[in-house]
């Protein structure tokens, strides 16, 4: 059971979607550095060039985050849909992932999206 | 109980009242087959929205909504405030009982049912009868996503990066808005056979 | 629910599809942002303009790029130019008569050159060109020698040497060859900025190879400015632009070129006609590019201990120093704009300097 207005949201939504990955997503490149948010203040900017694990002290309690081969990841997370860690390895500029419920997320960044220009 | 519904769909008016008094001090209450019906299907909405909290899903970290499935049968069967009836008291009732009760998690929940009931309103009161449960179903799917990011980053996350969660994010809830829709075509026909 | 698919049945949720549709598009409508990038004036030139009118901000562009070019052909230090052609007549004892717009950038490049004790020497062409930077690209090689340098320190070419008469330009010294690398970059600048007014143009960054000059608003924040770490891939500090600003390095990685281990960086002291060896950057903020650009060069070639009296001479306020060992200096004005990216590591200290 279908009808012609079913029929019209689907193609909208099929529509909608790649658009959705053009405006959101734009073109890819390797990051330089990440900022972990808590709460979407930023509370530390780290070099994706510097392996390190940091935990960050959130609202449930602490989130382990790795940096690796200029890669980011959630390790662990005391949340319970653990979305933060599901997400994997960041590593190109505007990835993101965030754990909700413990109110810390990372952002993955280029130094050409943060800033307008470069002076050197 | 549901609160009275003045204005009951056509769809839903293929049983007969069969009225049960209840009297109390001051108060007396009708409660009709429907609202029997409605309320058995607000529980089973509360009881696989606490499954789906439970079950670890396909996808990590992507929940298919199939509590929304009763939402959207409800929609059909009785009409649109029946439909936030159930989808409220399963938030609310649900959350109560996973303990997720004003958490985040909670907000993002409500947040997606409010944003899609609306739309929901919208689509449900257009002249003409132009959506089926598929086209329902995909519309509040969507919305109910769009109306979580709008949340999390109002009160969450105020980073424009959040939105890049949003495409993937939006497809899945794509695909189980058309898949939930047929289910709820499948579900109601299974339920006028009865 | 047996549903009719007659017309007026599905149309208006039809309506309603197309309507949400066209609320996103609407929505979703990209930023009154242009980018163009020239190359020009030896290097890549980066126009960000903010505007609603597309057709004026690509017709300024256009006017900008032609004038750049201009500016380039006339002032290039080593190929066949006005420049070299009055290069030639100085040290030939020549008079040249030039144009209005040369006598005056000169003798502004002259009047920065003073007060600055002539660490920024636009009069040193003979020692750059000693150094081999007068080619696009200095290939690795020996230095020159010693002997060569000093021959040219002695014969102590000035700005001041310079004599602006009512029929024209010469010198009284003639060792005395001009090379603007430390200040038309600047003047380019800032004439490209007053061309983007000119054609009604009030929000945009001109950023000539990693100098520039904001003027406006990106939208409704201020212009973000990233300032290159002068050591390590990234950035080190970030700035916001107010109203209209230039933000101007001298960094020792901007070009330079190796032999046996040793890095030779293009800044040249004029006292001792060696790379200045004991800064690794310094940025100037100033709201005239010019000035922003030939005072960046001064205070490098000045270094860690001396650059506080040539920067007040200058009239410059907002300074960052950074020396060999990553120590910062700062002055309080500057400190008060300047964002650092992460907090300053231990060994890496931030001094705050009253001008």
């Amino acid at each position: 059971m279908i009808t012609r207005a079913d029929i019209f949201a689907i193609a909208f939504a099929i529509l909608l979607l790649p658009s959705l990955y053009i405006n959101l997503w734009g073109e890819a490149a390797a990051g330089d550095s990440a900022a972990i948010l808590i709460g979407g203040e930023e509370y530390l900017r780290v070099s994706l060039t510097e392996d390190q694990t940091i935990t960050i002290p959130g609202k449930l309690g602490d989130s382990i985050i790795e940096i690796h081969n200029n890669s980011i990841r959630f390790v662990s997370s005391p949340c319970r849909g653990k979305q933060c860690v599901h997400s994997g390895w960041l590593k190109e500029g505007g990835e993101f992932a965030a754990c909700l419920p413990n109110r810390i997320s990372v952002a993955v960044s280029r130094a050409d999206m943060r800033y307008d220009t470069i002076n050197f | 109980m549901t609160p009275s519904t003045s204005k009951r769909p056509k769809q839903a008016a293929g049983q007969t009242p069969d009225p049960i008094e209840i009297q109390s001090a001051a108060l007396i209450f009708k409660t009709t087959r429907d609202d029997h019906r409605i309320a058995w299907l607000a529980a089973l909405a509360i009881s696989i929205h606490i499954l789906e909290s439970a079950l670890p899903s396909p996808i990590p970290g992507i929940k298919p909504g199939l509590a929304n499935v009763i939402s959207i049968t409800v929609l059909m069967l009785y009409g649109w405030s029946a439909a936030s009836w159930v989808t409220l008291l399963r938030v609310l009732v649900g959350s109560i009982i996973i303990g997720t009760f004003l958490t985040p998690t909670f907000m993002l929940s409500l947040s997606g049912a409010v944003a899609s009931l609306i739309v929901l309103w919208i689509a449900y009161h257009l002249p003409g009868k132009g959506f089926g449960a598929i086209g329902y179903s995909l519309l509040a799917s969507m919305a109910h996503m769009a109306g979580q990011f709008f949340i999390a980053y109002l009160i969450f996350i105020p980073h424009p990066g959040l939105f890049r969660l949003l495409p993937p994010m939006m497809t899945m809830a794509v695909i189980f808005g058309i898949v939930n829709g047929i289910i709820v075509n499948t579900l109601i026909k299974r339920l006028n056979d009865t | 629910m047996t549903s009719v698919n007659r017309l007026p049945h599905y149309l208006p949720a039809t309506l309603f599809i197309s309507l949400t549709a066209l609320l996103l598009a609407a929505c979703s409508q990209p930023e009154p942002l242009h980018r163009t990038q020239l190359l020009t004036l030896g290097t890549l030139v980066n126009i960000s303009i903010w505007d609603e009118n597309e057709e004026r901000a690509e017709n300024a562009v256009h006017r900008v790029e032609h004038s750049l070019t201009e500016i380039h052909r006339r002032w290039h230090a080593w190929q066949e130019s006005d420049l070299t052609q009055l290069n030639r007549d100085l040290s030939n004892g020549k008079t040249t008569v030039l144009p209005d717009d040369a006598t005056a950038l000169l003798k502004k490049a002259a009047d920065l050159a003073l007060r600055s004790e002539h660490l920024f020497n636009p009069a040193i062409g003979q020692l750059i060109n000693l150094w081999g930077f007068h080619s696009d690209e200095r290939l690795d090689g020996p230095p020159p020698s010693s002997a060569d340098i000093q021959a040219l320190i002695k014969t102590k070419p000035l700005m001041t040497d310079l004599n602006f008469n009512v029929d024209g330009i010469n010198s009284s010294n003639p060792a005395v060859q001009l090379d603007l690398g430390g200040f038309a970059k600047g003047y380019a600048v800032d004439l490209a900025i007053a061309e983007l007014r000119a054609d009604g143009i009030e929000n945009a960054i001109v950023n000539a190879g990693g100098d520039l000059r904001a003027i406006g608003r990106h939208g409704d924040r201020a212009w973000r400015i990233g300032i290159r770490h002068p050591q390590q891939a990234g950035i080190i500090a970030s700035l916001e632009t107010v109203g209209d600003e230039s933000v101007f390095t001298s960094g020792n990685y901007e070009r330079f070129f190796t032999y046996e281990d040793k890095r030779y960086h293009h800044i040249i002291d004029p006292r001792s006609g060696y790379p200045a060896d004991q800064t690794l950057s310094v940025t100037v903020l100033h709201d005239n590019a010019a000035t922003a650009d030939a005072a960046a060069t001064a205070l490098f070639v000045a270094g860690p201990q001396h650059w506080q009296a040539i920067a007040r001479q200058m009239g410059i306020k907002h300074v960052m120093l950074i020396d060999n060992d990553m120590k910062i200096q700062i002055t309080r004005t500057m400190a008060e704009r300047v964002h650092f990216e992460k907090e300053p590591e231990k060994k890496q200290t931030v001094t705050l300097i009253d001008l």
